[in-house]
């Protein structure tokens, strides 16, 4: 959750706290009692009575106190009702589909299209002002929306992998139901709740106020009622009759707004801030960064990259790297290596606790640390465009391809569709299928939009990040196909991050092997892939035998990648290595090309 | 001896968009018994998944027939197909989805063992079991799958495959998401369940790099038929149908 969030919520909770502490305590911060006369009409604020008293001499302080018991039972219980009953339908027709789905479904559309007040009123005046009827009628009325919105929720989460794999093991209605999908609608079930709630509290104080309320109680409404009647606006009395209920609901509705709206950024989080910090761009003023040489784009230099967590995380360290003009770089290591923050640290995307401690990213001529967040936005598809990981299923739904890929060529409206169909052409998509919506191609179909819209202004440089991944192996290599096309068409660097060594081996010109946040090995990929030189290229090499050949068992490499948020001593690959001696235990080799003690010997 | 999973000229069309509709499998017939390991190999799209989840009774075919150890599983009561798909385990494919984000790793290895209602005091030592057999700390159990890395996920699926003793696993390229580097285990530790159970394994893959070590058999899929199905050294060696070498080109550097 975002620091904003977190205070939203923190007021949120606190507004309606106040509201809470006055209902608990409400006896013992007054012994006057809200609807029996104890004192003279129309008294001023006093000792005895903080805020004076109304027409009938009953105290106004009790009334604000007492109010909020009613105004929070009513708000609570109603909420509680409606989205138990709304849960309850959404579970049933989301799950059930078919025919439960539509019947429900349009009893849900009925209750939603009736004018929602208008109802309330008509049925409280038909079944009778006491406080349990009103709430049962609000719930009555509230719980279609949380109803409706689960339903939609209940659609997708039942599509859930561990959802279906629960019905694969042959679970039962109530272990899918309760344990695999239930809880999983409750961050939307919580803002929906403080919503209904929220809701049932300004419905209950109209209806009180338009004097259709419980009698024998005295709600803020109905305070507010006495207050019209009585003509209170047009004297004093409204300062200490009108305006402390009027206060009271605002807070507890304000508390109750602020709280769903915590609760839904918690429902649907999403990124926040982007960019380099302030921090370090003061620090790089004393540190110009020199441009790149000839014959390279990017440059990176030194690059260490934590996540300032507890304990704090190294991402990389001390990374070096650059890529050389018109060529394909590859990028290749296990999850975990750091190759995507890598890449995210290069773009400028990083979110925190991301945070470059450490070194320096140029591009040309251009220091890109230097660039606030405005101009690496400008900067970012024009001198250098990023496929992020999994962006294929970022898409846009209900925007077709062709309007996608124009908004991102920055062109006026005509003259980019007309572009954006010309890239899409490019990237080989049929042009019957430009005006498709995301959802009616196959993976690599969105993957190739994604292309398009990242070479629609020319970068000099495109960061591709595991553009291949959870595609088929055909798709795959006609991807890494284009890719190395629109290169030497477009005359761009390409960096291509990858786990797969085999598959961007076979097209990258040059190859980086990241391990535990460092480079292991970078050279021509020829080179590294004919004669690998550090430990863990071969391992990686030979972790699966080729389709062809003689057949052999795969080794897999032992061991599992080590936690950078601890820090050892020694080559972070020794305990893996088949090659292990003495040295590697004790210091970290340096880069040499090669990060291996035994390539330095 | 009934084979534990037979298809009978089995076909499913799915009703589309604008009323279109989509073929997803058409004619497919095969039958496994223990033991036998087969690969489904094609493209995205071709229909593998689909003859997956019909296995499980998931999908209903339109036509054919699913038989489950010699029961139709479109005869069957709700009662009788949930406890046949106890006889049956799927290995997802991404294991940041298969596995439920708000259970510990115990409960959801154990979890199978709960749906099969197996004790509590029982399932502690199957699941430590589980746990080392696949190559993974018992300290592990108490974490939750977000603090566990793809492959210790994927490692975590096939422990709740090894404690539910299926007599067919059903793998749905449950490399995909993962490292190349973590293919070799997965091969590993899916034959070490064969060997120890005699579990029939169903390997569904578009890569015939690891179809080849996954399944005696080799069954290739194009546009929901199967166009080619042999021994896996003879489908690598000669290929006989496009797709097939469609395949092949693309995994040959």
């Amino acid at each position: 959750m975002s620091r904003s969030s977190k205070i939203v919520a923190t007021i949120g909770i606190g507004f309606v706290g106040i509201i809470l502490l006055a209902a608990v305590f409400a006896p013992i911060l007054t012994e006057h009692p809200p609807n029996t006369t104890s004192g003279l009409a129309f008294e001023s604020p006093s000792a005895d009575h903080l805020l004076g008293t109304d027409d009938l001499g009953r105290d106004l302080w009790s009334q604000l106190l007492f109010g909020a018991r009613i105004s929070l039972s009513v708000g609570l219980a109603a909420a509680i009702i409606a989205t138990v009953v709304g849960t309850v339908v959404a579970l049933i027709a989301g799950y059930r589909g078919g025919t439960v789905d539509a019947v429900l479904m349009r009893v849900v559309d009925l209750v939603l299209s009736m004018p929602f007040l208008v109802l309330v009123l008509v049925l409280v005046t038909y079944f009778g002002r006491g406080l349990s009827v009103t709430i049962a009628l609000i719930a009555g009325v509230l719980w279609a929306r949380p109803a409706r919105l689960l339903r939609g929720q209940v659609l997708k989460v039942k599509e859930f992998e561990h959802v279906v794999a629960a019905e694969a093991m042959g679970a039962g209605l109530w272990r899918i139901l309760g344990l695999h999908i239930l809880p999983r609608l409750t961050p939307l079930l919580s803002s929906q709740f403080v919503r209904a709630a929220a809701v049932a509290v300004i419905v209950q104080s109209g209806i009180a106020f338009l004097g259709l309320g419980d009698p024998s109680s005295v709600s803020w409404g109905a305070t507010l009622s006495f207050a019209n009647n009585a003509s209170a606006i047009l004297t004093d009395a409204w300062k200490w009759w009108i305006l402390p209920p009027g206060i009271a609901l605002t807070i507890l509705i304000v508390g109750f707004a602020f709280i769903g709206y915590a609760a839904e950024e918690w429902a649907d989080p999403r990124l926040t801030s982007y960019g380099y910090q302030r921090g370090v761009r003061r620090v790089l003023e004393e540190h110009p960064a020199s441009p790149a040489g000839e014959n390279e784009s990017l440059v990176v230099r030194n690059l260490s990259v934590h996540y300032e967590t507890e304990p704090p995380v190294h991402a990389t360290t001390s990374v070096d790297l650059r890529t050389r003009s018109g060529r394909i770089l590859g990028m290749v290591g296990e999850s975990g290596s750091g190759k995507s923050t890598l890449a995210m640290a290069i773009a400028g995307l990083l979110a925190p606790p991301g945070r470059i401690v450490e070194g320096e990213v140029v591009l040309g001529d251009t220091d890109l640390r230097r660039l606030g967040r405005v101009g690496l936005t400008k900067l970012r598809g024009r001198r250098f465009a990023v496929v992020p990981q999994a962006a294929m299923s970022l898409l846009d739904p209900i925007i077709t391809i062709r309007r996608q890929v124009a908004e991102s060529a920055l062109m006026t409206r005509r003259d980019g569709l007309e572009y954006a169909s010309q890239l899409l052409s490019r990237v080989g998509i049929d042009p019957d299928r430009h005006d498709a919506y995301p959802h009616e191609l196959s993976g690599g179909m969105r993957q190739r939009v994604v292309i398009a819209m990242a070479i629609a202004n020319q970068p000099e440089l495109l960061i591709a990040d595991e553009p291949t991944t959870g595609l088929d192996v055909v798709t795959q290599r006609e991807l890494l196909d284009l890719l190395d096309s629109l290169r030497s068409e477009l005359e761009m660097d390409v960096l291509i991050i990858s786990h797969d060594l085999r598959m961007v081996g076979s097209i990258a010109d040059d190859l980086a092997i990241m391990y535990a946040g460092r480079i292991a090995e970078l050279g021509e990929a020829s080179a590294v892939l004919a004669s690998p030189r550090h430990p863990y290229t071969e391992l990686l090499l030979n972790a699966f035998p080729p389709v062809l050949g003689p057949r052999r068992p795969p080794v897999p490499i032992p061991g599992d990648p080590p936690d950078l948020s601890q820090i050892e001593s020694g080559c972070p690959f020794a305990p893996r290595c088949p090659k292990v001696f003495e040295t590697c235990l004790e210091t970290v080799p340096e880069y040499v090309p090669v990060a291996c003690h035994l390539a330095a010997t | 001896m009934t084979p534990i999973l037979e298809l009978r000229n089995f076909g499913v069309t799915f009703r589309g968009r604008r009323h279109v509709d989509v073929v997803a499998a058409t004619d497919i017939s095969f039958t496994m018994t223990r033991g036998e390991r087969l690969a489904l190999v094609g493209r995205s799209g071709v229909g593998k998944s689909t003859i997956a989840r019909a296995a499980l009774g998931l999908v209903a075919p339109t036509t054919g027939a699913v038989l489950v150890d010699g029961n139709d599983l479109g005869s069957v009561s709700r009662r009788q197909l949930r406890s046949l798909r106890r006889r049956i385990h799927m290995v997802f494919q991404n294991p940041y989805q298969s596995l439920h984000p708000g259970m510990t790793v115990k409960r959801l290895i154990g979890e199978s063992l709960a749906i099969q209602r197996v004790p509590p005091a029982d399932r502690v030592e199957l699941v430590n079991d589980a746990l080392v057999a696949v190559g993974l700390p018992i300290e592990l159990g108490s974490r939750y799958p977000d603090a566990l890395s793809g492959g210790q996920r994927q490692r975590v699926a096939l422990a709740r495959a090894l404690v539910a003793k299926p007599e067919l696993v059903i793998a749905d390229e449950p490399t995909s998401m993962l490292d190349a580097s973590l293919r070799g285990v997965m091969i590993e530790l899916l034959s070490q369940m064969q060997d120890v159970n005699d579990t029939a394994i169903l390997y569904i893959t578009h890569d015939l790099a690891m179809a080849r070590y996954v399944g005696d058999t080799i069954a290739v899929m194009d546009k929901g038929r199967i166009v080619e199905m042999g021994p896996g050294e003879e489908v690598i060696s000669s290929p006989n149908h496009p797709a097939t070498s469609a395949l092949l080109e693309a995994v040959i550097q």
